[in-house]
């Protein structure tokens, strides 16, 4: 019996040995996660432990301090590297540096590698790294073959103590894939929240399933390649996973939403979500987003989240971004200092978001407004309100952010002979009350404008439209269709490009890495990316009604971005 | 017989002394001269200060153009950590030079973006990040040969403009400020 526990303990001394050999119980004096920190502050940051900036050499003779440039301005977040211009950045994640790198196929091929014949095995480019060499790579730009890096990779100054936490950073970078991939599979989910209506629903929905059809369609028999790719193109072939889109329903009030994104996760997780529309602002599934570090792709919402957060990637920053649009057009024309400017917009998340961007914007020029004020749809109506303000400001640029009760309210403010010279209103508000506005203030009537302009629209509209016609899709709501088969578009070229590295930083980054697209976006002029970019269309017009009966908007300026 | 002896002696330490010379003065950048004709354009700084790009590059001093973006990866972090050590190595004298950087990002490129940039590589007075629309920067682009497609696409550029301003020295590659130092004084302490 003795005998037998001693067996056992030597038996589980030896299991838990292994264990920790792969997790060490202490980094620098710091437990690994407390490393992790440390580690993932002086990659991103360029902040050592002690709050220092990181010290480096670049070109041979150009000190830089880690608050100039990171580790993570080259090689990204995921640590998978990048490509721009003429320039490679190498993967310093864990899974990339702790393994050989082979000519060709560098994962494990079919048949196996040392199977085949001597010509046909791949050479081994690079050994894998060790914690040492890895530390020899950072300081002196060495790598375990001994070839020295090209001077753009910084030559870090790091003590053995910031060292062990850099290596314990990188060896944990990205070594494990996301969850929501198998070996055959790659999950994603949208949602939709109860009160969208039915025709919105669809047109966010049916083109996004019908994109995921598409990519599942084995057009060049991916699967199959998959299994059986001949193994020189095994790197290739091997990414390949059928796509799986999950419809995440949201109902009751808004409170209960992020618990019941956590139930549909924990149940099924998946890689990332796409596209979704809900009712109200879109910041329950932005915090769900940021809280389980999923990214959110393209939501179809005018009512983004404004900050510096890392995993929503918008379409625009929506009504903010047309208040914006009116304060910097103020500033353009010099027309921002000694003119009196008032705000006036009706009690709605919308409205808000405009008087938002409009006020922050003038106050970033330092402008402040001579008047702010929040009005409801009866004292837009009042005679007495609109003359009291012109009487006080004779020569105001007004801001009048309401949806069509704004064009009810109109005829009070120029009733009289001094009316405003300019009034800005919102295209994306009014909807289809544009064309409702009376001929008298069509000339003074500045409408923010965020969308390509019509007549430069109809050709990739055109596209669009023919796109869900073969695919049987009623046209139901063209803006968020056109929106949908926009993200479909995107993700072709983010999951090739992504291949097998399939990390969730490293699908945000691929996105940040896409060209600047205005050919297959309908709904605006451009889109653009770039690391942390996370709002892809960041400009607008400021237009005008043309006179007649089937008045057109008639752009007034550029498409303002700054 | 002695005479082609000591010819080809002196043949052959005339190549070793040019092959030495070569190994020794090759550069780890393509170094050409251009002729390029500023467009008549006006950009924006980092104060949201009109800059009329010509005036600004008629400059008496001399002048070093980059083409560089906020949110770049690897190639603009590497420009800027050079313009931003040839102005600590001129000391006070830092304002003698103009150095611009030019945006090929014009979307995201604020001025109110630029100015955080400036200040994260410690610029001082005398280099300036010049943004417009994107009409006026690829005509830009296009005037100096930098054009690209799209911002992911560049590459490592530095001109530097002739004392008589007719020439640019277009220097193509990274390079390290003693060798962009070098470049500089070979043409104005001449």
């Amino acid at each position: 019996m003795i005998k037998k526990i001693s067996l056992l303990s030597v038996l589980l001394f030896f299991i838990a040995t292994s264990v920790l050999a792969d997790q060490p119980a202490t980094v620098a004096g710091y437990s690994p996660e407390e490393a992790m920190r440390l580690g993932e502050r002086m990659y991103r940051e360029g902040l050592l432990p002690s709050g220092e900036p990181m010290q480096a050499l670049v070109q041979l003779d150009i000190p830089v301090e880690g608050t100039m440039f990171t580790c993570d301005n080259c090689h990204l977040r995921s640590g998978l590297g990048t490509v721009e211009g003429t320039i490679i950045t190498l993967p310093t994640n864990g899974d990339k540096l702790y393994r050989t790198f082979r000519a060709g196929a560098e994962i494990e091929t079919r048949p196996a590698r040392t199977l085949l014949a001597k010509p046909f095995q791949s050479g081994d480019l690079r050994p894998a790294y060790t914690d040492e060499t890895l530390a020899d790579a950072l300081r002196n730009g060495i790598d375990p073959n001994g070839r020295e890096f090209d001077w753009t990779m910084p030559r870090y100054l790091l003590d053995d103590h910031e060292m062990e936490i850099m290596v314990h950073y990188l060896k944990n970078l990205s070594a494990e894939y996301s969850p929501g991939v198998t070996d055959t599979e790659i999950r994603f989910a949208t949602i939709v929240a109860d009160g969208v209506p039915q025709k919105d629903r669809d047109a966010m929905l049916l083109p996004l399933q019908a994109a995921v059809k598409d990519r599942n369609a084995q057009s060049r028999h991916q699967e199959s390649r998959a299994r059986q790719g001949p193994f020189y193109k095994q790197d290739k072939f091997s990414a390949y996973r059928k796509t799986v889109l999950d419809v995440w329903e949201l109902k009751g009030p808004r409170e209960t939403w992020r618990d019941q994104l956590a139930l549909y996760y924990q149940k099924t997780p998946v890689f990332a979500l796409l596209g979704g529309i809900v009712t109200g602002d879109w910041s329950p599934v932005h915090e769900f987003s940021e809280e389980h570090e999923i990214p959110s792709i393209f939501p179809v919402t005018d009512l983004p989240v404004l900050d510096d957060d890392w995993y929503t990637l918008y379409f625009s920053k929506g009504y903010y971004q047309e208040g914006e649009t009116a304060a910097r057009f103020l500033h353009n024309m010099k027309l921002t200092g000694d003119t009196p400017v008032i705000q006036v917009f009706v009690d709605d998340p919308e409205s808000h978001l405009l008087a938002s961007g409009f006020r922050q914007t003038l106050k970033m020029f330092g402008q402040a407004l001579y008047v702010d004020q929040m009005a409801d749809p009866a004292t837009l109506k009042s005679t007495v309100f609109w003359s009291d303000l012109k009487r006080r400001y004779p020569d105001a640029v007004f801001a009048l952010w309401a949806g069509p009760g704004g064009v009810q309210a109109l005829p009070f403010i120029t009733s009289e002979e001094s009316g405003p010279e300019i009034i800005f209103m919102s295209s994306r508000l009014l909807g289809e009350e544009n064309s409702a506005l009376p001929e008298n203030v069509r000339d003074i009537v500045h409408i923010t404008y965020p969308y390509r302009l019509l007549t430069q629209k109809t050709a990739i509209e055109k596209t669009v439209r023919s796109w869900l016609k073969i695919r049987n899709i009623p046209i139901s709501n063209i803006d968020i269709q056109s929106k949908m088969y926009f993200l479909g578009w995107m993700l072709t070229g983010v999951t090739r490009m992504m291949s097998d590295d399939f990390y969730r930083d490293y699908f945000l980054d691929v996105f940040d890495m896409m060209h600047d697209e205005s050919y297959a976006i309908a709904t605006y002029p451009r889109v653009s990316f770039g690391p942390g970019q996370r709002y892809a269309s960041k400009g607008c017009f400021v237009a005008k009604l043309s006179k007649g009966a089937q008045p057109e908007l008639v752009p007034i300026s550029g498409w303002i971005v700054h | 017989m002695k005479k082609t002896v000591f010819s080809l002696i002196c043949l052959l330490l005339l190549s070793i002394f040019t092959v030495f010379n070569a190994v020794a003065e090759e550069k780890r950048y393509k170094r050409t001269e251009e002729v390029y004709v500023v467009p008549d354009v006006v950009l924006t700084n980092q104060d949201r200060q009109s800059v009329h790009l010509v005036e600004l590059l008629a400059s008496d001093k001399p002048v070093l153009v980059d083409f560089i973006y906020g949110t770049c990866t690897t190639i603009c972090p590497i420009l800027s950590a050079g313009y931003s050590n040839l102005q600590r190595k001129l000391g006070e004298d830092s304002d003698q030079i103009q150095l611009v950087s030019i945006s090929i990002d014009p979307e995201y490129d604020t001025p109110e973006v630029m100015t955080e940039y400036l200040s994260r590589y410690q610029a001082k007075p005398g280099w300036d990040y010049l943004t417009g629309s994107r009409v006026d920067i690829e005509k830009v682009m296009h005037a100096f040969d930098a054009y690209v497609q799209d911002k992911m696409s560049h590459y490592p550029l530095t001109l530097i403009r002739s004392p008589e301003g007719s020439t640019w020295i277009r220097i193509y590659g990274l390079v390290g400020t003693k060798e962009l130092k070098q470049e500089v004084d070979a043409l104005y302490k001449n």
